[in-house]
């Protein structure tokens, strides 16, 4: 595998510290700690309603929670550096200044349905990186390249399928060259016969030393292209380990060998 | 706000107000009924009567309230027609209003599960009553917010009555603000009552929207 | 009964001509009602709670008081405020205000029909919110809204015949005028119907062909 290739030098891009969230009564996330180190790949799996998503969209303040911190190489994600209390959010424009290094791609990949495939990667980097025209959709092809849809960029998402679509939504994250990926259950929306291409192009982004945290139910990549696996069950986290000491025997937690134990019942791990 | 000019007026703009509620009310039924009549006809009839009914809406919607108002009451006596103001108003809004009625109904009609009658024949009860016992009740669901809408779009409607001399509300104040110099003011308190009225309709029709559709409610 | 097609023939051009102004009070005042409909529609559903009242309370106003009184009642007020506008450019000013309430209505149920993730994607990528509703959230509630947007077009043709109370010279008002002249007003103002729905069974067709044209941009 090309792991080998990556320079990891073990400095972390992304650290969680005691990341709290509730909706109202219910807790979402409790106390989780974490972090993901240079080109390192983190799956997240877990049963449904574990937290896995919330997670995710807290990373990049899609989300926002009560109490806990998350930083990017030292930078405080979402809420300003202090000690005041309440902790007052960034402003709209420093958050999103803090969002053009961090790419994330949806289940639902969330095209725009009135631009083509190379529309919707330029798009960002016309408004955001304030690219002029021909350069934007230079790049957008470039990255369209990469996710193998070089000849499909004059397509409109209702004209592409499911994986297609998907991949589009990637180029569009990585045109954007950040510094970490976030994806969330990436193919859980695909026909299972288009599941493989997406995961392709995520293996090659891996392979070429992207940090990413994906959330997923693919257990195939997760012990094949994860570097750590971290287990989510009711909002905590329960463990963070290389994907062998999950997958290969059997596990230390009983909650994680019982999730392993349905899933297998179910699927080929 | 001089208000001895509106006590001098008030009989009348209360009159005026009379008017518009006479036209509405009675208006808006009689192209509730026309309406009716229309779409069940339309349901139950062949493609040539189809054709005429669907003529009969498209021209009807296709045409300014106004231009109506005026080929009945200054046309009407052309071809036998002479009516007085008030029952021309009123017969302008029922032909006025039976096709968008009648729309309504119609896609009411549609929308209803046919499943349902078809499950009330198999136990035995006839065509008729399952019309009148299971269909109707259940299509007040879906009909009941575009019948107010357009209710309430009617009442607005009632304005333009005053361009074929009927003495309705707004045809009052404009006799009023001519006599008394006074434009702006009676305009707007004239404006202000519109807006009430409009607002009380949507209440009302939110509540019996509210009371058709309690069945539906989740305890 | 008689029916005289002569003084339909011969008062054709007068009507047909004055049917001009009859599209260009209403194309000017979807103008007008467009933009300015889009803005109130942006302060209705913005983040700001002072917009947002002021904004139901506009659209409630112009949407619960009838077209006729509005006019009416601007033709009065401008003297008072030292406006002297042509009698054209009120009108259209005035069934733009109103059209604008009912539009801003439209676009905010269309608006309400694009998926969060749309929204989310660009806010996920750092896209400023202008951009957001200028090149993605607008664009596609206007494809979106296109059937109601014809409506309310066809609407205003219809809606323009209120201009001849306030003297305008559209249709409406030189039929009455042709026939208190010619003493006809069967065959004047049955022809000024027909105009009316020739214009607007154009601007449904074309409606249609536009739908039509534009429903493959419009979400899956």
């Amino acid at each position: 595998m090309a792991k080998s290739a990556k320079g990891r030098t073990g400095d972390a891009i992304i650290t969680v510290e005691a990341l709290s969230k509730s909706y109202g009564d219910f807790q979402a996330l409790a106390d989780i700690t974490m972090e993901v180190r240079r080109s390192e790949v983190v799956c997240v799996i877990g049963p449904s309603g574990s937290g896995k998503s919330t997670l995710l969209r807290c990373l990049n303040f899609l989300e926002v929670y009560e109490s806990g911190e998350v930083r990017m190489e030292g930078q405080l994600i979402g809420w300003e550096e202090g000690k005041a209390t309440p902790r007052k959010q960034l402003s709209a424009a420093k958050l999103r200044d803090q969002r053009k290094n961090i790419g994330m791609v949806f289940q639902q990949f969330n095209l725009w349905p009135h631009f083509t495939a190379l529309q919707n990667v330029a798009e960002a980097l016309i408004q955001v990186r304030k690219l002029a025209l021909n350069e934007a959709h230079d790049h957008a092809g470039a990255a369209l390249e990469k996710v193998n849809l070089g000849d499909k960029t004059g397509n409109y998402p209702s004209g592409l399928s499911g994986g297609e679509q998907q991949r589009v939504a990637i180029a569009r994250a990585i045109a954007m060259e950040p510094r970490l990926m976030l994806f969330d259950e990436p193919t859980s929306a695909l026909d299972p016969e288009l599941v493989g291409e997406v995961l392709n192009v995520m293996k090659e982004l891996a392979g070429e030393g992207m940090t990413m945290m994906v959330v997923t139910h693919e257990m195939g990549f997760a012990a094949h292209v994860a570097d750590r696996v971290a287990f989510l069950d009711k909002g905590r986290l329960v463990c963070c380990v290389p994907p062998g000491e999950i997958f290969g025997r059997d596990p230390a937690d009983a909650r994680v060998r019982s999730f392993l134990q349905t899933y297998r019942e179910r699927n080929v791990v | 706000m001089e208000l001895d000019l509106y006590v001098r007026y008030g009989p009348a703009l209360l009159s005026g107000f009379g008017v518009t509620i006479l036209c509405w009310i009675v208006g808006s039924l009689g192209g509730l009924v026309l309406g009716f009549a229309i779409a069940c006809l339309y349901q139950w009839s062949g493609t040539w009567l189809r054709g005429a009914l669907q003529a009969y809406i498209e021209v009807v919607r296709g045409t300014p309230f106004m231009i109506q108002l005026f080929i009945l009451y200054y046309g009407g006596p052309y071809f036998g027609l002479v009516l007085d103001p008030v029952p021309a108003g009123i017969l302008g809004f029922m032909v006025y209003g039976s096709p968008y009625f009648a729309e309504i109904f119609r896609s009411g009609f549609q929308s209803f599960p046919k499943g349902q009658l078809e499950a009330a024949r198999c136990v035995g009860i006839d065509e008729w009553t399952a019309v009148r016992r299971i269909m109707l009740p259940q299509m007040l669901v879906s009909i009941t917010a575009p019948l107010t809408n357009f209710f309430i779009i009617l009442t607005k409607e009632t304005a333009i009555l005053s361009v074929v001399t009927v003495p309705e509300l707004l045809a009052e104040t404009q006799t009023m603000a001519a006599e008394t110099f006074t434009y702006v003011e009676p305009f707007l308190v004239l404006s202000l009552f519109y807006w009430f009225m409009v607002e009380f309709t949507s209440w009302l029709g939110k509540r019996v929207e509210a009371r058709v559709t309690r069945h539906l409610q989740r305890a | 009964m008689d029916f005289s097609f002569q003084v339909i023939i011969r008062n054709l051009p007068y009507l047909l001509s004055a049917a001009k102004w009859t599209i260009a009070l209403s194309l000017v005042g979807m103008a007008i009602g467009l933009v300015l409909g889009v803005l109130i529609c942006a302060a209705r559903v913005s983040g700001n709670s002072w917009l947002r009242r002021a904004a139901g309370i506009y659209i409630s106003f112009f949407r619960g008081v009838p077209l006729l009184v509005q006019l009416l009642m601007f033709f009065y007020m401008l003297p008072y405020v030292g406006l002297n506008l042509p009698a054209t450019v009120a009108a259209v000013a005035s069934i733009g205000m109103c059209s604008a309430a009912y539009i801003a209505e439209i676009v905010r149920g269309s608006l309400q029909a694009i998926p969060r993730g749309q929204a989310e994607a660009a806010e996920a990528l750092g896209i400023a919110p202008l951009a957001l509703w200028r090149r993605i959230l607008i664009p596609q509630a206007l494809r979106i809204g296109l059937p109601s947007l014809m409506n309310e077009l066809i609407l205003l043709v219809k809606v323009s015949s209120l201009a001849s109370v306030v003297g305008i010279g559209e249709l409406t008002r030189i039929a009455q005028n042709i026939t208190g002249q010619t003493y006809r007003p069967l065959e004047i103002y049955l022809t000024a119907a027909v105009i009316y729905l020739v214009i607007n069974a154009v601007l449904a067709t074309a409606g249609r062909a536009g739908e039509r044209r534009l429903s493959i941009w419009v979400g899956r």
